[in-house]
């Protein structure tokens, strides 16, 4: 039923086709960017670029440099921080995979930036009228029976796009077929809970250094969402502990005043 | 119209330099603020993608709520552990924290993307988000302490028959102004529990909720007293030492309670303390030096009896929570962010205009509506 991709990043040349597909589709505006030093263009996601090839360059023991490219867009949880956190649940997950978010309904609060593990909501910091933009994992041509335009565009394989249990059988029978060709993990499996943006990567993403730019490996199999949803749970006790406590306390101080008046008459 | 209490204070009517201070403030930070609303936040602020949240959310959001703990410490003090003695610091205690609450909701209200859809979370419902329930309780706390403001404002006219019934439904109030402000004091902290892996060991706790709220209690505790010996100065009446030390002695417990939390908290989770860095070197000034040295302080007698002696213990403490609040919400991202943050002058000038329309109408309350206890006539 749910819908994922599966980047498998040892078959990315890093032609940036997914970046222009994405900008097209999204209608997004064009702006000035600059490459970072290792020749990632755009340096950051913002609320114009909601997916964007990371270059690495990795030093071989052979002496050779191995390239490596990783898309970094949305990861499109299962159980989504920015959807937990949103006071007016602006943002949603939706059956079918994509983490979708209403323009009306926004607040501007920006708490789901502050939440998300992968830091993915920007927010439209030029506007007078800001909202919240990020990759909509294509949630209106999925609707329509189309696959993500990114994934049309790819001209390497590097995207597939599919349900994402077979996505992962796949994944793992690359591994298996090809175990020197593949760091044996698939980040997006169980991170933060699971995700539907799955990656293949030829070494670690420590080795990769990409573990601070958005792909943690240290959040754990939970969903960030817990920890807020557990908090919310205990509310309604404590109101009522608290409430009790309080209207207790007054009658009992009130009685005790009552009795020492009537002693005081009586004596 | 009924004609003006009789009341009278030195300055009353004339332009004092502190009230021209505060005007001009307060107009730098108007013009501030139409900016923001008009060029928007990115154009007016330094908030970007990695700091979303700054200044605003940290002081007039998160320290304002905190340092107006006192109106429901002080309700809780008085009608629920029945320490009658502080009777006398309830209604100032009330109009700051009335104060407190207002700067918070217009920080926010300039704080938000889209300001006009502040009132979304009221129709728009996630039970599961700790933000809704904070919206929803500021909404109904705020409602409280405004009642409670217009029942002092009855009695300034003599509305003898609705007094009596807002006294009848008194204790509704007052419990569930206590509730409330546990609530979404304690959640204010609960906002961070999400992101645990962002921030700093040393703020990173699953004890924040009851950190917060604990420090609310000293923030308001604090906060009492320096607007009791400020306003006994300005308005030119005794101070109440008395009652103050009294309520320095609390103080220090809470200030102890809050330290053995913090320090219980810090050894339970393992967390690294002895480094030197900038992000240790805050955490030092608001564990020692704003949480132990005012406890410290004032076990002393000789410095909770005296003004002097109070005007830094409670410095200190009020001082140490709005550190914590700056320290739980930015000091604690630093080393994991790609970009730095420091508010801009016109984040400023709004903080400190939302600071001066504060005291402003802190001042006007004072004026016009009978606070100190020696406009009320025996029982209240």
């Amino acid at each position: 039923m749910s819908k994922a991709v599966l980047i498998d990043t040892t078959k990315c040349i890093g032609c940036r086709a997914c970046q222009v597909a994405c900008k097209s589709w999204n209608d997004l505006k064009g702006e000035r960017t600059v490459f970072s030093e290792t020749w990632s263009n755009p340096r950051f996601l913002s609320s114009n670029e909601y997916n964007r090839i990371i270059f690495r360059e990795i030093d071989r023991p052979d002496g050779q440099v191995s390239w490596h490219f990783i898309s970094r867009r949305c990861m499109h949880c299962n159980d989504p921080a920015c959807a937990s956190v949103c006071p007016v649940g602006a943002l949603e997950k939706m059956k079918e995979g994509p983490v979708v978010y209403d323009d009306g309904k926004c607040i501007g609060c920006r708490y789901c930036m502050m939440a998300c593990p992968f830091q993915i909501p920007k927010f439209e910091w030029g506007s007078a009228v800001p909202l919240i933009r990020k990759c909509t994992f294509c949630a209106e041509r999925q609707a329509l029976g189309l696959a993500p335009s990114c994934v049309t565009t790819c001209p390497t394989g590097t995207l597939l796009f599919g349900e994402r249990p077979q996505l992962l059988k796949e994944a793992y029978r690359r591994i298996g077929s090809e175990p020197k060709k593949y760091y044996p993990q698939v980040y997006g499996e169980k991170t933060a809970g699971g995700t539907s943006t799955l990656y293949l990567t030829a070494v670690s993403l420590e080795d990769l250094g990409l573990t601070r730019v958005g792909f943690r490996t240290d959040l754990g199999d939970v969903p960030q969402g817990i920890y807020g949803r557990a908090w919310m749970s205990k509310v309604p006790f404590v109101a009522v502990a608290v409430g009790g406590l309080c209207v207790g306390l007054h009658y009992l101080h009130k009685r005790r005043a009552e009795i020492k008046a009537e002693e005081r008459k009586e004596g | 119209m009924a004609e003006k209490v009789q009341k009278w204070y030195p300055g009353e009517g004339k332009l004092t330099i502190g009230r021209a201070i505060l005007y001009v403030v307060l107009v730098l930070g108007l013009i501030s603020a139409a900016a923001r609303l008009f060029l928007g936040l990115g154009a007016t602020t330094n908030l970007n993608d990695a700091f979303p949240w700054g200044l605003w959310v940290s002081f007039d959001i998160l320290a304002g709520v905190a340092l107006a703990g006192g109106g429901f410490t002080m309700a809780a003090t008085i009608y629920i552990f029945n320490l009658k003695k502080f009777e006398p610091l309830l209604r100032p205690a009330k109009l700051s924290a009335f104060m407190g609450y207002l700067v918070f909701v217009i920080g926010l209200f300039f704080d938000l993307g889209q300001p006009w859809r502040i009132w979304h979370p009221m129709v728009m419902w996630n039970p599961h988000s700790v933000l809704f329930e904070v919206s929803w309780c500021v909404m109904l706390y705020t409602t409280v302490l405004a009642i409670d403001l217009f029942i002092i404002g009855l009695e300034r006219y003599g509305k003898e028959s609705w007094i009596k019934f807002f006294r009848d439904i008194y204790l509704v109030l007052v419990v569930a102004g206590i509730m409330l402000s546990t609530l979404h004091q304690s959640s204010l902290g609960a906002l961070f529990l999400l992101m645990p892996q962002k921030m700093s060991d040393l703020w990173a706790t699953k004890a924040l909720g009851p950190l917060f709220f604990c420090s609310a209690v000293i923030g308001g505790m604090s906060v009492i007293t320096l607007e009791s010996l400020l306003s006994s100065k300005i308005y030119k009446r005794k101070p109440e030492i008395g009652i103050l030390s009294d309520l320095g002695k609390g103080l220090a417990i809470a200030l102890l309670v809050y330290f053995a939390m913090k320090v219980t908290d810090l050894y339970a989770r393992g967390a690294t303390v002895w480094v030197w860095d900038w992000v240790h070197f805050w955490f030092f000034v608001e564990l020692f030096g704003t949480v132990a040295l005012p406890a410290l302080l004032l076990s002393f007698p000789e410095v909770r009896k005296t003004q002097k002696g109070l005007y830094w213990a409670a410095g200190l403490a009020a001082f140490g929570v709005v550190l914590n609040r700056f320290n739980v919400s930015l000091t604690s991202y630093i080393g994991y962010r790609q970009f730095g943050y420091f508010p801009s002058a016109m984040e400023i000038f709004v903080t400190a205009a939302l600071i001066a329309m504060g005291i402003l109408i802190f001042d006007l309350g004072m004026r016009y509506l009978p606070i100190h206890r020696s406009e009320l006539g025996g029982e209240h």
